[in-house]
């Protein structure tokens, strides 16, 4: 089978769009509740609101009825990110598989030959929810105005740079179109554009100018815009701008996402209703989306938002569902018929693994064995991963090595993804006496040379996951070959630090990068802060020029390498490249992958048994780059009645 | 008297001020400041903020200043009666606590009420009843208020009223309520959702009260003017209600002081649990989000609470008892 790649994706999306659009002699449909505002004049009619090729969205099962209102359930203001993932609300966005990106507020996005030149097309006619254009401006907007502003000071995008740090020229040679030019081939844009929406609360690259410019310092006088930030407690004309362009924040900011705020995500029930001028219609020529009206319920607590569920008042969720209710779920689901559960496992990598410090220096005999590959291949072995797949994962989910998943175009095969997971302990004791530590105590613990037990601390933070149990079960099976596991729990903040001071000698976390090696912050890359304990002080070697720390070995020089390189070959490359990568990082055990393809992570779906077009279990993408269930496309999700 | 209020109120300003300063030590003692712990809340969810990004936020809201500037900075804006800004919640720290001050006092209040009702006739009963079985069966009941973590008491309540009668207790409004501006039939709503958390609430509260008012009483019950009442022939009932139970009641209301304070944040659980929207749950997000700029504030309106109440509690003792002198 070959699999579809990015680019492939992208311009057969491209043609297949254009080759409908030219087909547009559709007569576009719009919601009732719509319908009696054109009727009163309030709003123009449906084809004057719509772009002049409107994006083509290919409902998952049927064509939908339009109405209703979705409730979901949300944990305050701090999950923003729950409106993220709902909205999927960027240019480009990833497929429901996260194999490939298609355009999803524009037109097309395309590279010219060697990826210098990245043109983005956008669509003719398009309207913010307010009704006024959106256009190249409101991408230069973000651009000139916001990123590169020189009172403002956002975090810099690592994708906006050529080799030698200066700045991607950005230009709009007409009212939509956009150009990006670099000094050297980049072939990441795609998915690093779908990832410019509201994310953890930043800047989207593109915003509605034509409202924003009366809290801008360059088009309204900044003295009045300081009083303005004054009264709201906010300390200057800075904070007011980025408050207000947070949709969730400020329901008179305009947006292109399906759904438009009505109040804020500081209210206990933040509603939203649909936006009239969204871009997208069924192949029926309907507008998007289908239901009317969203309200996101705040729950002060993950168990009151779990009883909620449980008990059906909630429609559709995924996020904060607590992996340990699913059989206490299935039970209800089946004896109410209210919902169904669904699980959507991890996208790829594991949701437990055990890093080990390869620089871990307050001991050098340690570093000596945490540097044997011997000895981190006898740590792997000798854990019983189907026991604590049994009693800490509800039996959900498979042995494997922090890799992609087999649907990944990364994927380096079954050798690898299951490389060092058979439980053998009779192999790892023999290893173990092999390299010299095979002396023991009267408790059957091996010794180190100067006499004291073999002593490993796994610590873990109690925050995510029942990470505590994982770790008293693998301490358990290091007994069996005389390797005495300590478990420490840790508080969040605390293991962090420690973790960056390079004092940890394990740790378990969850490694859920994989899926995307060469976009956002991947674990397995040693510069990535805050990252894994494997290579911290190879970090601070390369932070320090040399100064301090470790230099890197040669499996971590060759994966920073497979990731920059990646970014400018083709996609063909860049495929071999993910394999490569993927085949290090298993071999090499530094991260010790224990389970993973389950639904811990925001992975069982409690969903409406009356609501349409919801990807079935196993069929979604989970994963944060792809937004789950954003990748889902809600605005095609309707209820049946 | 006039003297006494005006110099009880003079003071609160200097004690606002050492524990502003306690509060913004004891708050800030944990490691990491809000930006930490919102990074590891998104690294939880998936999410990539990285250092570089981190860091443009701390300087943005000046988390990267020492500690005393970050105070200065914080009690100048709360001389201009500006409580500063939540990073949580983007919105000014008044607003806030001004929204929901409603709903707590309400909360309190409510539950402080019913558990005198509650306290005060069972603590007579228990006395004037001694070793009965009512006098055990209080008793029990008692303890078991004490012992039952309230949070706990609220999960086994919510979960037995949603089997046994399908009622979902969950929240202070019903949703079609929870937007809505004040009103009539929106109270009426509340008060349909208030009566659990104020009987867990008042449970506790007044088990500790009624066992004080039982042992107040006995104490009174032996002495000599009631066996002077008694032998002149007065009804127990009169007897009673009109002398020890007037002298038991002194330290219940020296007990308002401490007990104000401690409804507020004796709420903060039970309230996450059940979804309530009061100060509780914004207290507790504040300080696990490490939102320094709103816990101070909230723990500050909590301690002008609590001085409030100490001297609310010294005047009706005052008023209550006579024998109390003012100098």
């Amino acid at each position: 089978m070959t699999r579809r790649n990015l680019f492939l994706g992208i311009m057969l999306i491209s043609i297949l769009f254009l080759a409908v659009g030219s087909v547009s002699a559709i007569e576009y449909k719009e919601a009732p509740m719509l319908t009696e505002k054109v009727n009163s004049g309030e709003l123009p009619p449906v084809a004057e609101r719509l772009p002049e090729e409107p994006n083509i969205i290919e409902p998952l099962e049927e064509i939908g009825v339009y109405g209703g209102t979705l409730r979901r359930g949300i944990t305050g203001p701090n999950d923003h990110n729950n409106y993220v993932r709902w909205m999927y609300d960027s240019l480009v966005r990833y497929a429901q598989d996260g194999n490939s990106t298609y355009p999803q507020l524009i037109k097309s996005l395309e590279p010219n030959e060697d990826y210098t030149v990245w043109t983005f097309n956008m669509l003719k006619g398009a309207k913010w929810s307010d009704g006024s254009p959106f256009t190249s401006a409101d991408i230069m907007f973000w651009f000139e105005d916001y990123y590169t502003y020189p009172e403002l000071t956002p975090a810099k995008l690592p994708w906006l740079y050529n080799d030698d740090g200066s700045i991607v020229e950005v230009t709009a040679p007409d009212e939509y179109t956009v150009v990006f030019t670099y000094k050297d081939p980049i072939t990441t844009v795609p998915m690093e554009v779908a990832a410019m929406d509201n994310r953890d609360n930043l800047v989207p690259m593109f915003l509605p100018s034509a409202y924003l410019k009366q809290f801008h310092a360059k088009y309204t006088d900044v003295n009045q815009l300081n009083e303005m930030a004054k009264k709201e407690s906010f300390e200057n004309w800075k904070q007011l701008f980025e408050n207000r362009q947070a949709p969730y924040r400020n329901p008179e900011r305009p947006v292109m996402a399906a759904w438009m705020s009505v109040n804020t995500i500081n209210d206990p029930i933040y509603n939203l209703v649909r936006n009239p001028y969204y871009v997208g219609v069924d192949p029926e020529g309907n507008q998007l989306p289908y239901i009317d009206n969203l309200s996101l319920v705040t729950y002060q607590s993950p168990d009151a938002l779990n009883m909620a569920a449980i008990q059906g008042e909630i429609d559709m969720q995924d996020r904060h569902i607590i992996m340990q209710n699913y059989p206490v779920l299935m039970e209800e689901s089946e004896k109410t018929g209210k919902y169904d559960v669904r699980l959507w496992p991890t996208f790829g990598g594991v949701d437990a693994a055990l890093s080990i410090n390869y620089y871990y220096d307050k001991d050098p005999e340690y570093m000596k064995l945490f540097q044997n590959h011997d000895f981190r291949v006898a740590l792997s072995i000798s854990i019983d991963r189907e026991e604590i797949i049994e009693s800490a994962f509800l039996g959900l989910g498979e042995a494997r090595q922090p890799v992609p998943r087999s649907t990944s175009i990364y994927y380096p095969g079954d050798e690898y993804a299951f490389k060092y997971t058979e439980f053998d302990q009779a192999k790892a004791n023999e290893m173990l006496d092999a390299m010299g530590l095979d002396k023991k105590d009267a408790n059957g613990f091996r010794l180190m040379p100067d006499g004291s037990r073999v002593m490993i601390e796994i610590a873990y933070v109690p925050q995510f996951a029942n990470w505590g149990d994982i770790a008293q079960m693998i301490a358990e099976d290091w007994r069996g070959v005389g390797i005495e596991g300590v478990v420490v729990e840790n508080e969040r903040t605390n293991h962090f630090a420690k973790r960056d001071s390079n004092e940890l000698m394990t740790e378990i976390w969850n490694e859920d990068t994989t899926g995307f090696p060469f976009t956002g912050a991947p674990k397995f890359d040693p510069r990535t802060s805050p990252g894994i304990c494997v290579a911290t002080g190879a970090r601070t070697w390369l932070n320090s020029g040399g100064k301090e720390g470790y230099e890197p070995n040669d499996d971590f020089k060759r994966i920073m390498e497979i990731i920059d390189l990646a970014k400018r070959v083709g996609p063909e490359e860049q495929q071999e490249l993910g394999k490569e990568l993927f085949r290090i990082w298993a071999e090499g055990c530094y991260e010790i992958g224990i389970a993973g393809l389950t639904p811990m992570v925001q992975g069982v779906g409690v969903v409406n048994s009356n609501l349409g077009n919801v990807p079935a279990s196993d069929t979604l993408g989970n994963d944060w780059p792809l937004r789950t269930p954003g990748n889902g496309r809600t605005e095609q999700f309707y209820f049946k009645q | 008297m006039a003297s006494y209020i005006a110099k009880r109120i003079l003071v609160i300003p200097f004690l606002l001020f050492v524990f502003s300063i306690l509060i913004f030590v004891l708050i800030q003692a944990p490691p990491g400041d809000f930006m930490t712990t919102y990074s590891a809340i998104l690294a939880g969810s998936g999410s990539s903020l990285d250092a570089e990004q981190l860091d443009a936020m701390r300087v943005s809201y000046g988390l990267d200043q020492p500690l005393h500037i970050q105070y200065v900075r914080w009690i100048e804006k709360l001389l201009r009666g500006d409580m500063g800004l939540s990073l949580l919640y983007m919105l000014p720290n008044k607003q806030l606590i001004a929204e929901r001050l409603g709903p707590t006092v309400a909360l309190a209040l409510f539950s402080f009420i019913l558990s005198w009702l509650i306290a005060i006739p069972s603590g007579i009963y228990s006395a004037t009843h001694k070793n009965s079985f009512g006098d055990y069966f209080f008793m029990v009941l008692n303890y078991i208020g004490v012992a039952i973590p309230n949070f706990f008491l609220a999960l086994l309540l919510m979960w037995f009223f949603y089997v046994k009668f399908g009622w979902n207790l969950v929240g202070l409004f019903s949703p079609e309520f929870e937007a809505a501006p004040w009103s009539w039939a929106k109270f009426l709503d509340m008060l349909k959702h208030l009566w659990l958390p104020g009987i867990i609430l008042a449970l506790g509260g007044s088990a500790r009260l009624t066992r004080v008012m039982r042992a107040n009483l006995l104490d009174e019950m032996g002495k000599p003017y009631m066996v002077t009442g008694r032998a002149k022939g007065m009804s127990e009932w009169s007897l009673v209600m009109k002398y020890p139970v007037r002298l038991a009641i002194n330290p219940l209301v020296s007990t308002i002081g401490n007990y104000i304070p401690q409804l507020f944040s004796g709420s903060l659980i039970v309230a996450s649990v059940m979804n309530l929207q009061n100060i509780g749950p914004l207290l507790l997000q504040a300080l696990s989000m490490q939102d320094m700029y709103l816990s101070g504030s909230i723990l500050l309106v909590y301690c002008l609470l609590a001085i409030l109440g100490t001297i609310l509690s010294d005047l009706l003792l005052a008023w209550v008892d006579p024998r109390i002198r003012l100098e």
